[in-house]
């Protein structure tokens, strides 16, 4: 079961690895419980008609309180808003960010350096302070309550993700077959179009469902700026939490708010790999 | 991917040499000035704003430390201050003895545990905030199901940490696990496998490995994971907005209720300030980490 590598063959190295995989196991269980247990209990109480407790599981089982939950009026507008608000911010954050990461990746300029470095230092921004302040600003221009206020406090949070992805993705690109493709005589935007953008395609299309799915969770900008006239699906979500009414009603929310998450999940193998997650923080 | 990074400010990048800077910047104008406006525009508007005093009168300007004296005076604001300092560093410290024992572990090991550890220790990267906050309610709770499973072996004397503030520091934990494990381990990934086993081939002990091989050679990860994780914590909202007490509440919360329950904007500026300036100091380490070359 503990696999030793072929450069630690002897029995020492071997108990040693037991020995760290005994940690492995208690590791595996001990996370297996802090992080599953809750998401669990969430699909419980969604599948739950009755929970009594001290039952481990619903006592009664089924799909009453999906109906219920879908049938919410609040639901029915949340949810398209925020696919709307995602879809849109996310179309606006490439449009106006690609190009400038092409630009990064590609040209040279004074200040190059120290605005790129600009966009990773909006890290050490603690998020709520700057909504606060962004929130006031807004309010002197009538933009709290709006949907265009919206819109531009969570492009502050697409930015960096739009930025560094495609530009190390950009800067990856080897340059000897754009300029072989070049003698040949294939026009340059030939070139950018069929040699340049499928090679940058993977970690483009990494950074735009990054983007859309962490927009589509973006709570806090939506909550201080879209109040009292304007509710997401995740804002919509702090007033079920705080309100307590019944507790299916927030479990189906959460789970049917969680799909997207799952579809990154599927994808997430390939982000982990080429570190576009931790590429934005400077490692 | 650390390579791909640092090249990324570094190196000059492969320069078309007829392009002009011009076009250059017109590329790179609309993130920039986004970045300008909505960020560093708001945070030197709310710095500004808190020391100016607007004379109701004359309407003459005058520069005055008022709006900080009376944050400095009100106890209730500086207990959420202390309780957000004390929060951030429980949080911080959770965070390293937890995952820099499970980064060095999926750095070293290759078992299929190890793979499952990994899928677990990066799972919360796929759970939003306020999904998140209702899973721990649902879970640690009372009636919830730990409750429900420690009733079962048999202990009574369960205390929910919901509404307490151990429940902030668990749901925080819970949240930042992936992002240190994430930078540790890319950090660890440049220490060479040849580099700790010759040391071990001179006699070099685990914690001699650690402490003088390892250590060192991941600092540049350990401060970025610091000052994010600062930052991070130090600036939450969501978590400790549904899952902590009512008193004392973070900064972040408190912020939220002078500005939307108060409707106190230069109350709730003044607050923001602080946690700013606060940040500053961790936030300047990290963009110098981040600038340096390794």
């Amino acid at each position: 079961m503990p696999q030793t590598r072929t450069t630690l063959p002897y029995i020492k190295r071997l108990l040693k690895a037991i020995r760290r995989e005994g940690f492995g196991v208690i590791m595996m269980v001990a996370l297996f419980i802090i992080i599953i247990g809750p998401m669990l209990s969430v699909i419980l109480w969604a599948f739950a008609e009755q929970w009594r407790y001290p039952a481990l599981v619903p006592t009664k089982w089924g799909f009453l309180y999906w109906a219920q939950t879908l049938a919410r009026a609040d639901i029915k507008s949340a949810l398209p808003l925020s696919i709307g608000l995602a879809t849109v911010v996310t179309t606006l954050s490439a449009v106006f960010c690609l190009p400038a990461a092409y630009a990064f990746a590609r040209l040279d300029f004074p200040g190059r350096k120290t605005l790129l470095l600009s966009f990773l230092s909006t890290n050490a921004f603690p998020r709520f302070g700057l909504y606060i302040s962004i929130a006031i600003i807004f309010f002197k221009l009538g933009l709290v309550g709006t949907i265009p206020g919206i819109i531009l406090i969570q492009i502050v949070n697409t930015l960096l993700l739009m930025i560094w992805i495609p530009t190390s993705a950009f800067q990856g690109v080897d340059h000897a077959l754009e300029e072989a493709a070049l003698d040949v005589g294939a026009s340059s935007i030939r070139v950018f179009v069929q040699i340049t953008l499928p090679l940058v395609f993977p970690a483009l299309g990494a950074a735009i469902l990054l983007t859309f799915v962490s927009t589509f969770y973006e709570a806090q900008g939506a909550l201080i700026i879209g109040i009292p006239n304007i509710t997401t699906m995740p804002v919509l979500m702090y007033s079920i939490i705080n309100s307590q009414v019944i507790v299916q009603y927030g479990a189906v929310i959460s789970l049917i708010l969680w799909l997207p998450s799952l579809v990154l999940l599927i994808f997430a193998q390939r982000f982990l790999r080429g570190g576009a997650i931790s590429a934005g923080f400077g490692v | 991917m650390a390579s791909t990074n640092v090249s990324t400010l570094e190196h000059p990048p492969a320069v078309k040499r007829k392009a002009s800077p011009i076009l250059a910047y017109l590329l790179i104008a609309p993130p920039v000035i986004i970045m300008a406006g909505l960020i560093f525009w708001p945070a030197i508007q709310a710095v500004i704003e808190t020391l100016v005093l607007t004379n109701a009168k004359t309407g003459a300007l005058s520069f005055s430390l008022q709006n900080y004296i009376s944050f400095f005076r009100d106890p209730i604001l500086l207990e959420n201050l202390w309780f957000t300092l004390e929060i951030t560093f429980a949080v911080v410290v959770v965070l390293f003895l937890v995952g820099f024992p499970l980064a060095i572990y999926l750095r070293f090991s290759k078992s299929w545990i190890a793979a499952v550890v990994q899928v677990l220790a990066l799972f919360p990267l796929f759970v939003p905030g306020v999904i998140l906050a209702f899973a721990i309610i649902r879970f640690l709770g009372t009636h919830g199901m730990l409750d429900t499973l420690l009733r079962m072996l048999g202990s009574t004397s369960f205390y929910t940490p919901y509404l307490h503030p151990s429940g902030i520091i668990i749901a925080l934990v819970w949240d930042n696990i992936p992002f240190t494990v994430l930078v540790l381990t890319a950090g660890l990934r440049q220490v060479e496998d040849s580099v700790i086993e010759s040391a071990r081939d001179v006699g070099a002990n685990e914690f001699q490995v650690f402490f003088r091989i390892i250590l060192p050679l991941v600092t540049r990860a350990v401060i970025i994971v610091f000052c994010l994780n600062v930052i991070g914590v130090f600036g939450s909202f969501t978590l400790p907005y549904l899952i902590g007490p009512a008193q004392p509440m973070m900064m972040g919360v408190s912020m939220q209720q002078t500005y939307n329950g108060y409707k106190d904007h230069i109350g709730a500026l003044t607050q923001a300030v602080i946690t700013f300036i606060f940040c500053a100091s961790v936030g300047v380490l990290y963009v110098r980490t981040v600038s340096r070359p390794h």
